[in-house]
């Protein structure tokens, strides 16, 4: 080949997937390649501020009024975040599936065009739903697993968005609810599929591994030891994949002593305000400094503490790294990025992955878990106090962390994309 | 004569100059800052120089050993930049620290004026003069009692889109107006300062400084007063409240790019292409990150201004 690879990548429309690539694009600009993001309209100059080409595709049914959307949406589903899992299941992971079924049927035909202008000599593909598109376009594909492990069904591996164990006596009936609830969503993606010349998945399954190459953002710290092992030829580990962010400048704040604490719930978490303004009550009581990310909020937090500051946006990998704790949702690139720069999680889980994140960080020792409703303030002083005390976490972090930054995930996966063109 | 604002500002940036001496000899704590030595490397005689190390052992960078002169008490290479901004703050006068505590978010609407002299342990007089030059910048108004109340700020992200659009209008015609002349040793230093931040890393802190003093360059060429004065207190409004914003170093660096362009043009005197190129820059600059997205929730674009 004499010019240099085309690599599209495809992100679900999403913080998490779309910085993730990010990070990935980054490592494959420095070898050579040329990222091309094919991106949701919402997505408009993400990526380019990174420096990336991008490609929109079009708007899928009609704009909605932002404030009315999100008071939609908050009214709809925020009470549905203090449920299980369990409880979850047919209430907001059910209509999330069909959410995601009916967009992913309506970007098919845009995404074929743009990929067919593109060109690209690889595709990769952070989604949860396989898009026949990309099977069809011609070349090699690549599947990134940017959430939690789970993701990639194993009878050793606890069920996905189940928040459970490995032998937890309830795995069999939330897999059967699971199936239940994403049934109707199933066999929509199934008959679609079938058109397209796909084949059918098993139950509850919207996506197949990729059979050229697969990417798990899954570090050794917390990864699971599976009954089939995957062919390492196919499935590459990652340990971490961060992307390189400028420095962010710690504020001082009038009351500036003491560790410092990163507290983000993700774009998603944020819309409970409600929530963190009692958190940062709480926060004002801790002889430590709190950065919160608030996201588009910023507007419903008054008389915030002077060892507080809150802000819509933090370049999070400059921040975590000069975190002493990171309070966070268990979204998998929050956690990887804590795990990559040896900081503690406090995971207050919302939904989907951040409940198996929550549940491993725990079990793994890499940080603890706080359930949404069930803390007073004493029960959240005393925890983050114990976390930001805890020597001994901090030791296996940091070895482990130096472990994880001397193979960086995205080096790796870009070494692992353009392997796919030799 | 010097103004006390003035002095400060003098002795502040002596001090950040005292910093960046004793970083590029990688001095450690306990190390002693002899004073002709740094006279000289300064360039100024040692009176400045005294009152700009009562300013470092003021924000605990700095001190005193009586007879034997000033010595660190931190490692200059560690945490530059929390060093910087403790000198920006204590060094800024109480107006800016007011208006920053707004812009964080830590004061009501309507801070009162006894409230003010609590939380800043200043004088009464100290507290008014400081709300007058924040009245006379339109940021707060008086009310009936001892109240006042703070104007819009840069404080969300509606009022940020305000900001932008705002500047779109005003800044390429402040160029066009009719007598517009650029400051050319200001420019010529700007240009030397950006070219230097673009050889290494740059923070999105350092960027914003050098952003504002690049525009606040522009709106003073305007020969249009009006424009001239009312981009000027809109430039200090971001200066205050926008200093934490997080843009990707790749937009920096491009944004960096953007300026000398203008600057470029603008010392050709070609001002129709600078206000262009100055529009360009400015819908580049617009931060068009989503309100929030996550899986089950699609992303939504701004709003079309």
């Amino acid at each position: 080949m004499n010019r240099p690879p085309i690599i599209a990548f495809f992100p679900e429309a999403s913080f998490g997937a779309a910085l993730n690539c990010v990070a990935i694009a980054q490592a494959l600009a420095l070898r050579g390649a040329v990222p091309v993001f094919v991106c949701h309209p919402g997505f408009t100059g993400v990526f380019a501020e990174y420096g990336f080409k991008e490609i929109h595709l079009p708007q899928l049914g009609q704009a909605t009024n932002p404030a009315d959307y999100w008071q939609a949406f908050i009214s709809q589903h925020l009470p549905h975040f203090d449920l299980s899992p369990l409880g979850q299941l047919p209430v907001y992971v059910s209509p999330t599936w069909d959410a995601i079924v009916k967009t992913a049927i309506a970007a098919e035909d845009g995404l074929a065009k743009i990929l067919a202008q593109i060109g690209p000599d690889i595709i990769v593909l952070d989604n949860v739903i396989m898009f026949p598109a990309i099977a069809r376009a011609g070349c090699p594909w690549v599947r990134v697993i940017s959430c939690a492990e789970t993701e990639l069904p194993d009878p050793a591996v606890p069920p996905y968005v189940s928040g459970l164990q490995v032998l937890d006596p309830k795995i069999m009936a939330f897999e059967k609810a699971y199936v239940v609830a994403t049934g109707q969503a199933h066999s929509r993606n199934t008959a679609f599929r079938l058109t397209r010349g796909l084949p059918s998945l098993p139950p509850g399954q919207f996506m197949e591994p990729s059979p050229d190459l697969n990417l798990l953002l899954s570090p050794t710290a917390v990864r699971y030891a599976r009954a089939n092992p995957l062919d390492q030829a196919k499935f590459v580990y990652l340990e971490g994949c961060i992307r390189t962010e400028a420095q962010f400048d710690m504020p001082v704040l009038p009351n500036n002593d003491g560790p410092l604490v990163y507290v983000s719930f993700g774009s998603l978490g944020a819309i409970d305000t409600v929530l963190m303004t009692r958190m940062i009550r709480v926060f004002a009581s801790i002889t430590a400094r709190f950065i919160v990310n608030v996201g588009g909020f910023s507007e419903s937090y008054r008389n915030v503490p002077d060892n507080v500051f809150v802000g819509s946006w933090f370049p999070q990998p400059s921040v975590v790294a000069q975190s002493d704790l990171f309070i966070h949702h268990g979204g998998n690139n929050s956690f990887c990025e804590a795990l990559f720069f040896g900081v503690p999680s406090l995971i207050i889980p919302y939904c989907w992955d951040g409940h198996d994140n929550a549940m491993r960080a725990e079990q793994c020792g890499v940080g603890r878990r706080l359930g949404r409703t069930d803390w007073s303030d004493a029960t959240l002083r005393d925890v983050i106090c114990a976390m930001l005390a805890d020597t001994a976490m901090r030791q296996k972090l940091a070895a482990n962390a130096a472990g994880m930054q001397a193979v960086p995930g995205n080096k790796v996966a870009a070494a692992a994309i353009l392997a796919l063109l030799d | 004569m010097q103004t006390r604002d003035q002095t400060t500002k003098a002795h502040s940036s002596l001090a950040k100059q005292i910093l960046n001496a004793a970083r590029a000899r990688q001095l450690l704590s306990g190390d002693h800052l002899p004073e002709q030595v740094f006279a000289t490397l300064c360039g100024v005689s040692r009176t400045p120089l005294r009152s700009a190390f009562k300013l470092l052992e003021n924000i605990g960078l700095l001190a005193h050993r009586k007879g034997d002169g000033y010595f660190l008490i931190v490692d200059t290479g560690s945490d530059t930049a929390a060093q910087e901004h403790l000198l920006d703050a204590f060094s800024g006068s109480l107006a800016d620290t007011i208006l920053a505590d707004r812009a964080a978010r830590r004061l009501d609407d309507m801070p009162s004026v006894s409230f003010l002299i609590r939380r800043y342990g200043a004088t009464r007089s100290a507290v008014l003069n400081a709300l007058t030059i924040l009245q006379q910048d339109g940021i707060i108004d008086r009310v009936p009692g001892q109240s006042w109340s703070f104007r819009p700020i840069l404080d969300t992200p509606d009022a940020v889109a305000d900001s932008h659009h705002f500047r779109l209008i005003l800044e390429p015609a402040a160029i066009l107006s009719p007598g517009f002349t650029l400051d050319l040793p200001k420019a010529r230093q700007l240009r030397l300062n950006i070219q230097d931040a673009l050889l290494g890393r740059i923070s999105n802190a350092a960027f914003h400084k050098q952003d504002t003093d690049f525009h606040s360059l522009i709106a003073l060429g305007s020969a249009n007063r009006f424009a001239r004065d009312t981009l000027l207190a809109h430039h200090r409004l971001r200066r205050i409240t926008q200093k934490d914003l997080s843009t990707p170093e790749f937009r920096l660096r491009q944004a960096h790019d953007e300026h000398l362009t203008i600057l470029d043009s603008l010392e050709r005197r070609q001002f129709d292409v600078a206000a262009d190129q100055m529009t360009l820059h400015l819908r580049l600059s617009r931060n068009q990150r989503p309100d929030a997205a996550n899986r089950g929730s699609p992303p939504m674009a701004r709003r079309n201004r």
